[in-house]
């Protein structure tokens, strides 16, 4: 099992959409999502996921429906909306930047500066 | 950000729903969760606990998941109001009050402001009213309208402005304007009789163009409204429409009305058409009950020759722009076609032509507008003071009761409330008082609103608007509700933001807190300067109204009946028109109970009047009012006769023309000589005086009495007269035997006007009275508002330092100490805003200064009076809550603390 990393602020939202891109997802689905595509080191504390979900909702960002669920239940499902699309996109590219900010500055060396 | 509009509306309107969803889907979690635990052999009781510990505390991610959707403020809201209901509910006689005391300040300003959207902000009920233009013109004084014969009123250039023309004219613009797409004319008030199955009586009429409908854009809702082709001289009957309460009152509203023949002025007419409900014409200080084509102005014996005559500039013009046409260019050419009308009968004019506007005509004529402009203002300010004053005066009381809360606020903020959170609280409770009182006051305004309406109408007639419940009505008093709400809930929101939380808990009940105190204070002089104003204004008023009924009218106006009649409505004329006026007056005279009986063309105070010019040969002329009378006229109204002879019955057409003049007259050019034998001009014609009365008011009350000439109702025949009927008793009584007299000798010319001479002086007044009667109305308001506010802030006064005064007390302090200490708590604030009262009432003299008479705004009398009663007033105010203090016994202070 991978070490447990904690999440950064404002990275949770990033995240939901990710995994809701991949496809319409109940909560708990998003939630083992998350953690199957993180490699199960980022966890996500399970209550925390529905204020965010519901934020995300009342931006426009992702839209929900009443569905079925693999265990027969009935469940509603979260898909990404357009502008939920773009969002991701432009989060997705501003994260990289920050990620490669980052790692050129930690891994700056004596001898270029 | 629609998203977000939409979800939180969403949220809003399906709270119940979303709330089950919720919880649906987070069960769904928890059991899918549960599942998911068991597989790995655990019992399905021990995977949900350990599914449930997992998720967390499910009641707070749920307030989160709420406030996420925008619901956490509604949900508190909802708290706060229920909270605040129950506060209300503590202290059911407070509430009470405050909610009465909103009502009437609300419903004040809600009624003006209903009377000043249905006289002043309403359009006329037609198509577009926004297209349709009022041709007004211009004309420097002594140029053209030297010859001109109608109405008009100076500008401030000291140019005429006038909107009539005259018949040639009209016609003219309109057959060749290329700008309007109508325009129409119309008579003004016409008095017709009107004979229904045999049943005469009088109505107000209206005679208007054939295309007066079609350039409105009315349409009628039984039959049909008056076409171009009804509008000419018919041996036919004359087609007629009615209006919808005319339609109601007489037919019963029976759709078979139409096609009734009636008679008018005893002139076959037949009913086409009733007009909707609500359109009274273009003129809303009064509404028609019958409408006819203006050609049949002469048949109906209106006016010989006055459509055809270019002089006679008596009509009104209202046009519809047609689209895309700019209001310049229909300026420039109605300009054009005017004046190549007037050069048409009158070549020679070329330079002093008048100039033409056009002003906006989608509210109709504004008479009723520019008359009770001012009043309604002034009304309107009066009603604002009444309203800062019940604010002022709540929020006091407020700010005391929020002081006892003291302890339950700390206490809140001791326990983690938001210092806004707890603000918002207090404001909620301010709002919930303001929007209960508002609703009442809102019931409230819709009677008074129509009562205000009602005092406005003129020529015993309805006016033409109606106070109507409307957005732009609801849009103001929910705007004044949140203002009231906001400045009730304000002083004490601000106060328990700078609650300090530790000095608040360790205090005890009666802590010495004495900021509320302060700003009651504050609120006390506020309320007693606003009160001042109102007072002095209303004893300025009342002063106007005793001034004016007292003012000398030179005449006895006691036990005098008047009415009018008007044969010539039934075809008299001439010489049948005078002996039938000289067959009723000897009549009624004999009537048991009359004592003396004349004729006048209007009456005296009747608020119409002739005037003319005179003059004595080789002299300048002079103004003068005249009066047409019948023999025994100044010993009826009780005028004296000063020197020289009464009009007789051998004063007639054919004999030697004669006048009376009164003193002023007399003294104006005889200087003190007998005029007696002396001869006068007037129009050209002269005339031997034969006698010198009293003065006498004529036109209105606020005139001197001018110089006026009598002259024998026989040698100048006029169309109504006015009878005058002295009675031992009072006069109404006589009404029935009046009225069988003359339908003895002829049943087809009714009474109309019938009324006291006291009644018809009281007419005069009416703006007064209005003023008067409500400005007194709402100081007394004030007055009793201001009285509650002293008492209610010397009691928290007197409660809060009953442990102080129980010590000075018990170390031997006089009652009257005590007393003198509780008094001098607001006579400060009293008389600071007795001060400021005095300077704004002073600074507001110029608004009220044109309604006065006989009085000036600085008036120390009305001065002196609000501050009179005001002193009383808090004095009264704050002996309950001294002898209160005074009486307090020292063991039982000491035993409080």
């Amino acid at each position: 099992m991978a070490e447990h990393v904690p999440l950064l602020p404002g990275t949770l939202d990033l995240l939901i959409l990710k995994a809701v891109s991949l496809g319409p997802q109940h909560g708990y689905g998003v939630l083992l999502r998350i953690g199957q595509i993180s490699r199960q080191a980022l966890v996500i504390e399970q209550g925390a996921l529905y204020p965010a979900l519901y934020r995300l909702e009342h931006q426009g960002l992702i839209e929900s429906e009443w569905g079925i669920s693999d265990n027969n239940r009935r469940a509603k499902f979260y898909r990404l909306t357009a502008k939920g699309r773009e969002r991701l996109q432009t989060e997705t590219a501003g994260w990289q930047r920050l990620v490669e900010a980052m790692a050129a500055a930690l891994g700056a060396r004596s001898e270029e500066v | 950000m629609p998203a977000r509009l939409r979800s939180f509306a969403k949220a809003l309107i399906h709270r119940g729903r979303i709330e089950n969803e919720m919880a649906e889907e987070l069960e769904f979690h928890i059991a899918t969760r549960a599942e998911d635990i068991m597989r790995s052999g655990v019992s399905p009781a021990e995977a949900r606990r350990r599914a449930l510990i997992e998720f967390g505390a499910v009641e707070r991610h749920k307030e989160d998941a709420r406030e996420a959707r925008g619901l956490r403020l509604v949900n508190e809201l909802g708290g706060d109001l229920r909270y605040g209901w129950r506060q209300l509910l503590r202290t059911p006689s407070f509430s009470l009050l405050a909610v009465a005391v909103l009502a009437i300040g609300i419903g004040a300003n809600t009624a003006i402001f209903s009377a000043i959207d249905a006289v002043m902000l309403r359009f006329l009920p037609v198509q577009a009213p926004e297209q349709l233009r009022r041709i007004e013109w211009v004309a420097r004084e002594g140029e053209f309208v030297g010859s001109y014969n109608g109405s008009m009123r100076p500008n401030a250039l000291k140019q005429l402005v006038a909107w009539s023309v005259s018949y040639p004219v009209y016609r003219h613009i309109r057959d060749n304007s290329t700008s309007f797409s109508g325009l129409m004319t119309f008579s003004g008030f016409t008095q017709l009789n009107l004979t229904i199955r045999g049943h005469a009586t009088l109505v107000a009429g209206e005679l208007v163009s054939g295309n007066y409908f079609s350039t409105l854009g009315t349409q009628a809702v039984l039959g049909r409204t008056l076409i171009p082709e009804d509008d000419r001289e018919t041996s036919l009957a004359v087609a007629a429409v009615i209006s919808h309460p005319y339609w109601q009152r007489n037919f019963g509203s029976d759709p078979a009305t139409v096609g009734q023949r009636i008679a008018i002025n005893g002139k076959p007419a037949v009913i086409v058409g009733v007009l909707p409900k609500g359109f009274c014409g273009v003129n809303p200080a009064w509404c028609p009950d019958v409408m006819l084509p203006l050609a049949v102005y002469e048949i109906l014996g209106q006016g010989e020759g006055v459509l055809q005559e270019p002089d006679h500039w008596y009509f009104e013009v209202i046009g519809r722009l047609k689209p895309g046409i700019s209001d310049e260019k229909a300026r420039a050419e109605t300009e054009l076609l005017m004046r190549q009308a007037i050069l048409q009968y009158r070549p020679k004019e070329a330079g002093d032509l008048p100039r033409v506007n056009l002003s906006p005509g989608g509210q109709g004529i504004d008479e009723l507008r520019s008359e009770y402009r001012q009043p309604l203002r002034l009304l309107m300010c009066a009603v604002g003071a009444v309203l800062a004053i019940a604010c002022a005066n709540l929020a006091g009381l407020l700010l005391v009761r929020s002081a006892a809360r003291q302890r339950e606020i700390g206490i809140r903020l001791a326990m983690g409330a938001g210092r806004w959170r707890i603000m918002r609280q207090l404001l909620t409770e301010g709002l919930l008082l303001a929007f209960l009182g508002g609703a009442a006051g809102t019931l409230l305004a819709q009677y008074g609103g129509s009562a205000v309406v009602r005092m406005l109408a003129e020529k015993n007639q309805p006016p033409g608007v109606a106070v109507a419940a409307n957005l732009k009505i609801f849009g103001f008093s929910l705007a004044l509700c949140l203002l009231t709400g906001l400045a009730l809930g304000l002083a004490p929101a601000w106060r328990a933001a700078r609650v300090e939380v530790v000095t608040l808990v360790k205090s005890s009940g009666a802590g010495a807190d004495r900021a509320p105190l302060r700003a009651g204070k504050v609120l006390i002089a506020v309320q007693a300067a606003l009160s001042l104003v109102l007072i002095s204004g209303s004893a300025l008023f009342i002063g106007t109204l005793v001034n004016l009924e007292s003012e000398a009218i030179g005449f006895k106006p006691y036990n005098i009946l008047l009415f009018q009649l008007d044969p010539t409505l039934s075809g008299y004329k001439e010489g049948r028109l005078l002996d039938f006026h000289e067959q009723v007056l000897r009549s009624v005279s004999e009537l048991p109970g009359v004592t003396s009986a004349s004729i006048s063309r209007w009456g005296l105070l009747a608020g119409s009047r002739t005037t003319d010019s005179i003059r004595v040969p080789g002299e300048k002329p002079i103004s003068t009012d005249t009066h047409f009378v019948a023999p025994r006229f100044f010993e009826t109204m009780g005028i004296p006769l000063i020197a020289g002879r009464d009009v007789t019955w051998n004063d007639r057409e054919s004999s030697k023309p004669v006048t009376l003049v009164n003193e002023a007259l007399a003294r104006k050019y005889f200087h003190g000589l007998s005029p007696v034998g002396r001869i006068l001009e007037l129009e050209e014609k002269k005339v031997e005086i034969i006698g010198v009365t009293g003065n006498t008011k004529f036109g209105s009350l606020r005139d001197d009495m001018r110089p006026s000439v009598f002259i024998p109702f026989r040698q100048n025949p006029q169309h109504s007269m006015t009878y005058a009927l002295r009675s031992m008793s009072n006069p109404k009584e006589m009404t029935l035997a009046v009225r069988s007299a003359i339908e003895a000798i002829d049943r087809n010319v009714p009474m109309y006007e019938v009324k006291t001479q006291i009644e018809q002086i009281g007419e005069l007044v009416r703006r007064e009275r209005l003023l008067a009667g409500l400005v007194s109305g709402f100081s007394l308001i004030a007055v009793v508002l201001a009285g509650l506010g002293i008492y209610g802030t010397l009691a928290y006064f007197v409660a809060r330092r009953t442990p102080e005064i129980g010590v000075h007390m018990a170390l031997g302090a006089q009652k009257r100490t005590v007393i003198a200490l509780v008094m001098r708590e607001t006579a400060m604030p009293v008389l600071i805003g007795l001060a400021c009262g005095v300077a704004g009432a002073l600074a507001s003299g110029s608004i009220v200064e044109k309604f006065l008479f006989g009085l000036t705004p600085q008036n120390p009398w009305a001065l002196g009076t609000g501050a009179a009663v005001l002193l009383a007033c808090s004095l009264c105010a704050s002996l309950a809550p001294a002898f209160r203090a005074a009486g307090i016994a020292p063991m039982q202070a000491l035993r409080h603390e």
